[in-house]
């Protein structure tokens, strides 16, 4: 059995557009479903609104596409109510950090046994690339037309301070290193949180002179940073430039967690 | 075996009528004057094996219980007037998605944040079109700590029954009312129809219109959208055939039940002069009934306001003149004006007191 | 085994060609009955998977595959005695 057994082939080919890196992060995230031996019966998607979260409708599971930003909200009540069965989130930076933002730390609080996937394109796709609160600054966008002027989330870093228990953070170049993570997301009990940086070619690319999908996926990998180099650079003193992404495990650890398998 | 007598509050009957109807999962945000059903729920329902979770508001309470609905759980949440209004775009899903559960609405006195300790009916207009689009719900309004009970418990049965949120409208008087309130043995369990395995998952063929239940868990794969999705359940957001078809699904499958699922009582079918009562005005019409004991007065109290059972209204041949005795302005009046020839008064009083039999017996004189 | 780009699914992003470790996939320049141009395959049977994944039992690198945001890339097996073109590299 391979990952591509995971897929609604009669859904196929999806709505995104060419280039976008959500497809790609559903490859690594269902390459790592299927090395987990999990039934897809007792295995559930769920997503809130945007771009990302189209993702559960191509997977042949059950799987529940809600209303935007609350679908935390959602899967905590599946996954109480039937801790058996495996509850993976799919979400996107706009779903999970701008509405629905109150319902990320508290599920992280909480630690509830479910791995989020985060697609993070710095951007709201789905309604034409509005900034989002992960646009970096000085980025343009259809609502930031002179650069957005605010400063924005580390999602990773705000997992890890509202208490989960595994964080960490990709882009969607490192496809294998992101398949590992999901895996070891998808194994640690608790709050597990993926961000996958991605490309998003036609709201986000277009506009900040990416003219390529190449390009874009290009610069993310230039510009992510491995956390142990961000260690060694933090013991050495050294400047740390501020358009780099740490990405690695980010956080792990063993706090009391809600929800685990019985 | 005996039943069992206890004199409890409205909100404690209600949670118990909860527990008893097989509710497994409680997701609540504490709002006054609905958090005793909360309280109870918290201290009773881990010993029942059940799921008591407070979320971090009421958005995420009603998502949390369809969450769990589709997991099989009979699910509820309780609130009051703000908290119902930021729960109104997930009820839309849940009608949306055809997700059985239930919300009990404590009301008090609005908008905003208005009287939290004071009772009103003014969310009677937002229960039923306060999502946006068109749907269908059915909404219950006990008047008693009784049918704070078997309200609930019937709430439970018709969730699953039709697959739609079933809402309990009670009011602050009869969630913290103290009365005598008889437990059954047994209460009446009406179970979801599982899905036949093969079947499409949003395709109804029976005539009632409710297509089976396929549960999470049970491999029926199946992906519930919020969309407009087709028999399959894939998103279609953008075929006119299959929203109108869906939409109009949606809310013919109660429509159509209105009759079967109406429960109200008629007292004096020959009278002039009428009082329409739910909810705690229901109390003082029944002094005033007692006190006038006149048989040109009659009584229509309504337990089911949604769908609205405007058959019964018919009952009342010789009727000149519809009194409704309201904690709003007019709402239900209002929908009553459309199903008679009649005058319509309706007797509305805000503030937060029920209505004292001396004003209704002089609205009632008024019109001799 | 041999690699396939299935051009119902391909949107044409050429991410494929980015990651090849060999650099067997080249931008195309033809468009197909959908107006895309789906990358070509340069000398495919260079490709570690195709020669080696009956032999190891086991999926080998496979990057384009997990990369590929539209599940376009595939491996099927080969017919039995399928002409292949051979190039000779000197």
């Amino acid at each position: 059995m391979s990952y591509e057994d995971w897929f609604r082939e009669d859904r196929l080919p999806h709505i995104y557009c060419a280039g976008c890196g959500n497809g790609t992060i559903i490859n690594c995230t269902l390459a790592a479903i299927d090395q987990m031996g999990w039934k897809k019966e007792e295995t559930v998607f769920v997503s809130g609104i945007g771009c990302s979260s189209r993702a559960p409708g191509y997977i042949l599971t059950d799987s529940l596409h809600t209303t935007h930003g609350r679908a935390l909200a959602f899967a905590t009540g599946v996954k109480l109510a039937n801790p058996d069965l495996n509850v993976v989130v799919f979400t996107g930076d706009g779903d999970l950090a701008a509405i629905g933002g109150n319902h990320f730390i508290h599920a992280c609080r909480r630690n509830i046994d479910l791995t989020v996937v985060c697609m993070n394109n710095q951007i709201y796709g789905m309604t034409g690339g509005q900034g989002s609160p992960t646009t970096p600054r000085g980025r343009l966008s259809s609502t930031t037309p002179y650069g957005a002027a605010e400063t924005p989330f580390d999602l990773c870093e705000l997992a890890t301070a509202a208490g989960a228990n595994y964080v960490a953070r990709w882009t969607s170049y490192h496809v294998r290193e992101l398949e590992k993570a999901v895996k070891v997301g998808l194994v640690t009990p608790g709050f597990s949180f993926i961000e996958a940086l991605v490309q998003c070619p036609t709201a986000f690319g277009r506009r900040n002179k990416f003219r390529q999908v190449i390009d874009h996926v290009e610069y993310l990998k230039v510009h992510s940073l491995l956390k142990a180099k961000r260690d060694r650079m933090l013991e050495n003193h050294e400047q740390i430039p501020e358009d780099m992404y740490v990405v690695g495990e980010l956080t792990r650890r063993d706090r009391p967690a809600m929800g685990v398998k019985r | 075996m005996t039943a069992r007598v206890e004199f409890w509050q409205g909100n404690t009957a209600c949670a118990e009528g909860a527990l008893a109807a097989g509710c497994s999962f409680f997701g609540g945000y504490p709002i006054t004057p609905s958090t005793e059903i909360a309280e109870h729920m918290a201290a009773k329902l881990p010993k029942k094996g059940g799921v008591f979770i407070q979320m971090e508001d009421e958005l995420a309470s009603i998502a949390s219980i369809i969450g769990a609905s589709w997991t099989g759980a009979r699910a509820m949440t309780a609130t009051s007037g703000p908290g119902f209004s930021l729960m109104m775009e997930n009820i839309g899903y849940a009608a949306m998605t055809e997700t059985p559960c239930v919300v009990v609405n404590v009301q008090r006195g609005g908008p905003s944040t208005g009287q939290p300790t004071m009772s009103a009916q003014g969310d009677m207009m937002q229960v039923r079109f306060g999502s946006h689009g068109d749907y269908a719900i059915i909404a219950l309004c006990p008047a008693t700590v009784q049918e704070m009970y078997e309200l609930t418990v019937k709430a439970f049965n018709l969730a699953d029954k039709y697959r739609v949120p079933v809402f309990l409208m009670a009011d602050e008087t009869v969630g913290h009312m103290r009365e005598k309130i008889i437990i059954p043995d047994k209460v009446e369990r009406v179970e979801r129809k599982p899905l036949v395995p093969g079947t499409l998952p949003f395709k109804a063929t029976d005539p009632d219109l409710v297509p089976g239940f396929p549960q999470f868990g049970t491999g029926h794969h199946v992906h519930v959208t919020g969309l407009t999705h087709d028999e399959r359940g894939y998103p279609c957001a953008t075929s006119p055939k299959v929203h109108g078809a869906l939409v109009q699904r949606l809310v013919d499958k109660i429509e159509n039940a209105r009759d079967d699922m109406a429960d109200y009582d008629i007292i004096n079918p020959d009278a002039e002069q009428v009082f329409v009562a739910y909810g705690a005005p229901v109390r003082t019409v029944q002094q005033v009934m007692h006190d006038k004991n006149d048989t040109t007065v009659g009584f229509l109290r309504i337990r089911i306001v949604w769908p609205f059972p405007e058959k019964a209204l018919a009952h009342f041949k010789n009727a000149r003149r519809f009194l409704v005795p309201e904690m709003n302005l007019g709402q239900i009046a209002r929908e009553i004006e459309r199903h008679v020839r009649v005058p319509v008064r309706s007797i509305s009083k805000l503030g937060g007191e029920l209505h004292t039999p001396a004003e209704l017996i002089a609205a009632l004189e008024a019109g001799q | 085994m041999k690699l396939a780009i299935d051009e119902n699914r391909c949107k044409g992003c050429n991410l494929c060609t980015k990651v090849c470790p060999y650099k067997i996939f080249k931008e195309g320049k033809k468009l197909n009955r959908k107006g895309i141009v789906v990358p070509e395959l340069d000398r495919p049977e260079r490709c570690a998977n195709c020669r080696l994944r009956n032999l190891y039992g086991r999926q080998l690198c496979g990057v384009c595959q997990l990369t590929c945001p539209d599940q376009a890339i595939h491996w099927i097996e080969e017919e039995p005695y399928e002409p292949h073109k051979v190039a000779i590299e000197y």
